[in-house]
């Protein structure tokens, strides 16, 4: 890491910050009680530069993220101005590797957490707009989603094969997080469905699914917009786990799961392997957190 | 205290082949004799008597052991030879299964003269005759296991309450927790010096190391990782003790299809392709990198037990990446675009599996990726269950696979069914009739002598068709806590000397005189 | 009566369904039982074979099926492959650990958690509330494992102030009186328990903190308060009371999957339950094992589900029309 890195990651942080204190100069109602809380400024600052260092990651990174520099010589070196974060038991830089796994793990949390929020939403509008016939099903396929525990499902079905790829790593996370969120949304839809305006709707003849789009699913956002980002950080704690576990994200690709995996044997040896993703991810979810709280307090205008 | 990484499955003996399991059932049951701290296999010198005082030969294919008048299953009775006819007709049944049964196909009888002497025959004479007739079995008490159905051994109560005549005695096993022995104060051989023994079960190795450097447990008889070594170093508490592994590593390449193997392998069947492989890989390097020092590049599958075997004239092809371009490129396969080999729309593009549970074999991986990368060849590493992959090897349906291989003190039976043509584990289709030959050859050899010449030709004939890549040989590293004097490893098996360790008077702690 | 007897059978029903795909992605999954554990050289074919014709794994799957579920009506849970005993054993050897587990930690998550709550609901605003919302934000957002394994360095391997892992000191735990024994006990329980509780009293704290302020707020305390009731009883027997109804039902809910969301935390500090149970049956392709572990599991989700309708629905009996 050379004088140019370190001005490129400063420049990067203060491209965050001027985003977010452009965003704060909006003074619609929501924007502002978005940031009524200092955290929330902070955090989504934080979120906008973990975005921006894994989206410049090619640029920002000193090496490749699978670059073993010495295998002997440098191999657990502590941190240091040249490796920021030290290297690890292959002698990889660890932020370059903090960088890249970013892509990955914030790419399968909020794609994931896409997947979750199409089928949850889809399903929860169809169970709760339509009732008769389709809700009793499919609640009760909800039921037996929700009675096995996430974490028993998605290893039973990484067990299938060897090593999932990204893509289907995705939709399983995705199709085995939708559960929770069908319930929340059928409960909004079925409070909006009987709401005098979609009434209004109905009785002027209007066809079913015009009114989902146009009145229901927009009145049913909110909820939605806040479960998802709660979720995508769920999502990333799971594909830790998943990683540490040994059936997450395969290498050579970096997340920050499988970096906690690989550093867990040098704990004691080289703790700053395992820590820095840890806390990347830690920080990354709590940022999320605090962005889910502020987003309810700002889309929900009883407050 | 021993820290074990897992829980044993049943502690009778034929029933099992597992490690943890055999580290403890033979603190409980004897063999006739054992091999001594030498390891020698072959005739019977260096052997060591157990339940056997003595033995000699009526015949060249006769064998006739005097077993110890003073020994005792720990109910009182005595070990008879009726036992030790009991227990080959155990190891040999077929409902039984036994994992050592293969290991017994030469002898054909064993028979109880009178209470005292049991006569072994065999099919014919060869050099690890002895050997096979002592090492696998451990004497069984017939009188309790003779009314056991056969189809029941398998989940027998016996297994969870052994009765044995070795110097120690089980006390209790609690699932999931530990299993502890107790000292037969009475042994025939000499009572044990450390009373009682408690192995504690872990989930994996990495907490057995924490628990032993935390000081909750004494001992565990290999760290493996040189992590786990510089922990118990820095240890002030632990001694370290080094002693030959048994464990040796390689990259087995598929030389038949991926999930055909009926059809030669795209990439890995042509032999210049293999050795280019190995040539573009610097071992000697890679180990230093993964085992610092804890290990090293053995000329062939061959593990630090076998030092008999690692001829110096066998030449190891040095790491040459440029002399492995030149192979590659003489065999059409061109470097592409991305970096990557091509050849007739073909990319190079190995599969290696690796076992999720092991580190070192990950690490290997990761190493391999990039150093194989550097000569245009891609290496896309499989993680997976050791269980997974195991079924993968065994259907033939992979490309490359990282395997490790415990071995015992004989390399006769592991290099035998690793790479004959229809060796059981032979997964990766290896064949060449020179190599059978000269298998057969030092199988069957009468003389030491003999048998030593053709095992290296066999090797020889195994390290220029490069069918892998031999990666390593593990040293042993074990770390017993410092109170524990005359602490000595075997290296087929580390707990051989178990019952001469000792912890001096004065520097028992509470924990030592707890008693129960 | 007649709606609970619907959803029971309909409980059932979900049971079922349950079952039928684990059982089909365990059995469809690639690897098979009975393969060493460790660095062995496999069993040859034919006795793997052997093995399997014993627990009828040669059978169409169909017939296996069946078979397992016959055998569970039943009762019978079946013998595990690797362990070597019947299943039902190795279940009740697990269970107290993880209840026990389960209960200490939902101790710390409900304790801790709801006393951060009320200070905070006390000290609404100030900094110290500040701190401790950002604090406990921080704390919910840790992976478990993580947070495990840097306890586990900070305070037993480096400092050696507990235990690293098990759940007894079996050296001398039998020598121990009944005290000892039990502070033993205590002192290898610590950790795993405030590993799984400390995130868990994050998310009470969190959870909670709003409910304490607004029945700080609410109309019937700031007439108890202006009727001259001391602040101190306010707090605790009208303003907390109120606050909890909502978390109990959360609670009553979250308990299953403290016990087999575990699976990660007892891993990390070899403790001996469910969790870990599970998570090497899978590994190791015990089918009974795994089975055995998802019908516990969703037992008690699905009887935790009807047990909070049934609560809902004696509350209101809307709910209990509406279901119709």
């Amino acid at each position: 890491m050379n004088l140019a890195h370190w001005a490129a990651l400063a420049v990067t942080a203060f491209v965050a910050i001027l985003l977010v204190a452009l965003l704060r100069r909006n003074n619609s109602p929501p924007v502002q009680r978005f940031f009524t809380k200092p955290i929330a400024a902070i955090a989504l600052a934080w979120l906008v530069f973990a975005a921006l260092t894994a989206i410049a990651a090619p640029w920002l990174a000193p090496y490749r993220p699978s670059q073993q520099l010495d295998i002997v010589a440098l191999t657990n070196r502590p941190p240091s101005w040249i490796h920021p974060l030290g290297t690890d038991a292959f002698s990889r830089d660890l932020l370059s590797r903090i960088f890249y796994g970013g892509r990955v793990s914030l790419g399968v949390g909020i794609l994931a957490m896409a997947v979750a929020i199409v089928a949850g939403g889809t399903i929860g509008t169809v169970a709760g707009y339509f009732r008769r016939g389709l809700d009793g099903p499919l609640m009760r396929m909800v039921d037996v989603g929700l009675a096995v525990p996430r974490i028993f499902l998605v290893l039973a079905v990484t067990a299938l094969g060897s090593g999932l790829t990204l893509g289907p790593l995705i939709l399983l996370l995705g199709l085995t997080g939708w559960f929770a969120t069908s319930r929340l949304v059928r409960a909004e839809v079925l409070v909006l469905r009987d709401a005098p305006f979609v009434q209004a709707a109905r009785a002027a003849g209007a066809a079913p699914w015009r009114v989902i789009v146009r009145d229901v699913v927009p009145n049913a956002a909110a909820p939605m917009i806040v479960s998802a980002a709660l979720g995508i950080g769920n999502v990333m704690l799971l594909e830790a786990a998943l990683s540490f576990l040994g059936v997450g994200v395969q290498p050579p690709a970096a997340s920050w799961g499988n970096m906690i995996a690989d550093g867990r044997d040098q704990l004691a040896t080289a703790p700053w392997t395992t820590i820095a993703p840890g806390l990347a991810i830690a920080l990354v979810v709590m940022a999320l957190n605090a962005v889910g709280d502020a987003l309810h307090d700002a889309l929900d205008p009883r407050r | 205290m021993i820290a074990a990484p897992g829980e044993p499955s049943t502690l009778l003996p034929p029933m099992t082949d597992e490690a943890l399991d055999r580290d403890i059932f033979d603190q409980l049951f004897l063999k006739l004799a054992d091999i001594g701290p030498d390891g020698n296999t072959v005739g019977d010198q260096g052997f060591r008597p157990a339940l056997a005082a003595r033995w000699d030969w009526a015949s060249p294919v006769a064998l006739v052991f005097h077993l110890d008048p003073r020994a005792r299953w720990h109910d009182g009775r005595a070990v008879t030879a009726g036992d030790v006819a009991f227990t080959f007709a155990s190891y040999t049944d077929s409902t039984i299964d036994s994992p050592d049964r293969a290991n017994l196909s030469h002898i054909v009888s064993v028979e109880a003269r009178d209470s005292a002497t049991a006569v072994f025959t065999f099919d014919r004479r060869y050099p690890e005759m002895f050997f096979d007739a002592v090492y696998h079995m451990r004497i069984l008490p017939a009188h309790l296991l003779a009314a056991l159905p056969h189809s029941q051994w398998r989940t027998a109560a016996f297994g969870r309450t052994p009765v044995g005549d070795g110097p120690y005695d089980l006390v209790r096993w609690t699932a999931g927790q530990d299993v502890e022995l107790a000292a037969d104060s009475t042994f025939f051989l000499g009572r044990p010096h450390l009373r009682r023994l408690v192995w504690r079960f872990t989930p994996d190795l990495s907490v057995a190391v924490t628990q032993v450097v935390a000081g909750d447990a004494d001992a565990i008889q290999v760290l493996v990782a040189p992590d786990n070594i510089e922990r118990a170093t820095a240890a002030s508490h632990l001694t370290l003790y080094r002693y030959p592994g048994s464990v040796y590593t390689l990259v087995t390449f598929n030389l038949r299809a991926n999930g055909d193997r009926t059809t030669a392998h795209p990439i890995l069947a042509d032999v210049a392709v293999r050795r280019a492989l190995v040539l573009a890989t610097d071992r000697a390097r890679m180990a230093q990198s993964i085992l610092r020092g804890h290990g090293r590049v053995p000329p062939g599958p061959l593990s630090e037990m076998w030092m008999g075997l690692w001829f110096s004239d066998i030449v190891v092809p040095p790491f040459d990446t440029a002399q492995a371009d030149r192979l590659l490129d003489g065999r059409g396969w061109k470097t592409g675009r991305d970096g990557i080999r091509v050849r007739g729309g073909t990319r190079m593009t190995i599969h290696l599996a690796v076992p999720s549970s092991s580190g070192m074999r990950k690490a290997y991986a990761t190493l391999l990726q990039e150093e194989l990368r550097a000569v245009g060849v891609e290496v896309m590493i499989d993680q997976m269950e050791a269980a997974t992959m195991q079924d993968r090897e065994r259907t033939g349906r992979f490309d490359a696979a990282i395997e490790s291989w415990n071995t015992d003190p004989s390399a006769t039976s592991n290099l035998a069914e690793a790479w004959l043509e229809k060796g059981p584990s032979n997964f990766g289709g290896y064949a060449n009739p020179r190599f059978d030959s000269a298998v057969g050859r030092a199988l069957a050899s009468a003389s030491p002598g003999d048998s030593r010449r053709a095992w290296h030709d066999a090797l020889a004939t195994l390290a220029s068709d490069s069918p892998g890549i031999i990666l390593s040989a593990l040293d042993n590293v074990a770390a017993v806590d410092s109170r524990v004097s005359d602490v000595t490893f075997r290296p087929d098996y580390w707990g051989a000397d178990l019952r001469n360790w000792r912890i001096r008077g004065d520097r028992l702690t509470a924990r030592d005189r707890a008693e129960r | 009566m007649r709606w609970l007897a619907r959803r029971s059978l309909s409980a059932v029903a979900t049971l079922l369904v349950v079952l039928t795909l684990v059982f089909g992605a365990i059995h469809l999954a690639p690897g098979t039982p009975f393969m060493p554990r460790g660095d062995r050289p496999p069993l040859d074919a034919a006795a793997v074979a052997r093995l399997q014709a014993r627990f009828g794994l040669d059978q169409p799957i169909a017939v296996q099926y069946g078979r397992y579920i016959g055998a569970l009506v039943r009762g019978e849970l079946g013998e595990s492959f690797s362990a070597r005993r019947p299943v039902a054993a190795m279940i009740a050897d697990a269970i107290p650990n993880t209840l026990l587990l389960a209960a200490a930690a939902l101790a710390i998550e409900f304790l801790l958690g709801l006393g951060i709550s009320i200070y905070q609901g006390i000290h609404a605003g100030s900094h110290r509330d500040r701190a401790l919302t950002n604090l406990t934000l921080f704390i919910y957002s840790l992976p478990t494992f993580w947070l495990g394994l840097v306890l586990l360095l900070v305070f037993g391997e480096r400092l050696h102030w507990l235990p690293v892992g098990g759940i007894t000191d079996p050296a001398i735990h039998d020598s121990l009186s009944i005290a000892g024994r039990a502070v033993d006990r205590i002192r290898h329980l610590i950790l795993p328990a405030v590993t799984l509780g400390l995130i868990g009293a994050a998310g009470t704290a969190r959870f909670e903190r709003p409910a304490v302020i607004a029945a700080l707020h609410d109309d019937y305390i700031r007439s108890a308060r202006a009727r001259g009731v001391g602040s101190r009883r306010i707090l605790w027997a009208h303003a907390v009371r109120n606050a909890l109804l909502p978390y109990i039902t959360l609670a009553g809910l979250a308990f299953p999957f403290l016990l087999t969301g575990a699976v990660v935390v007892e891993s990390v500090f070899a403790w001996p339950g469910m969790g870990k149970l599970a998570a090497d049956a899978i590994a190791t392709r015990d089918y009974p094992v795994v089975m055995a572990a998802t019908l516990l599991a969703a037992v008690m989700v699905i009887v935790g589900n009807l047990a909070a309708d049934c609560c809902y629905a004696v509350a209101d009996p809307r709910i209990r029309e509406a279901s119709r």
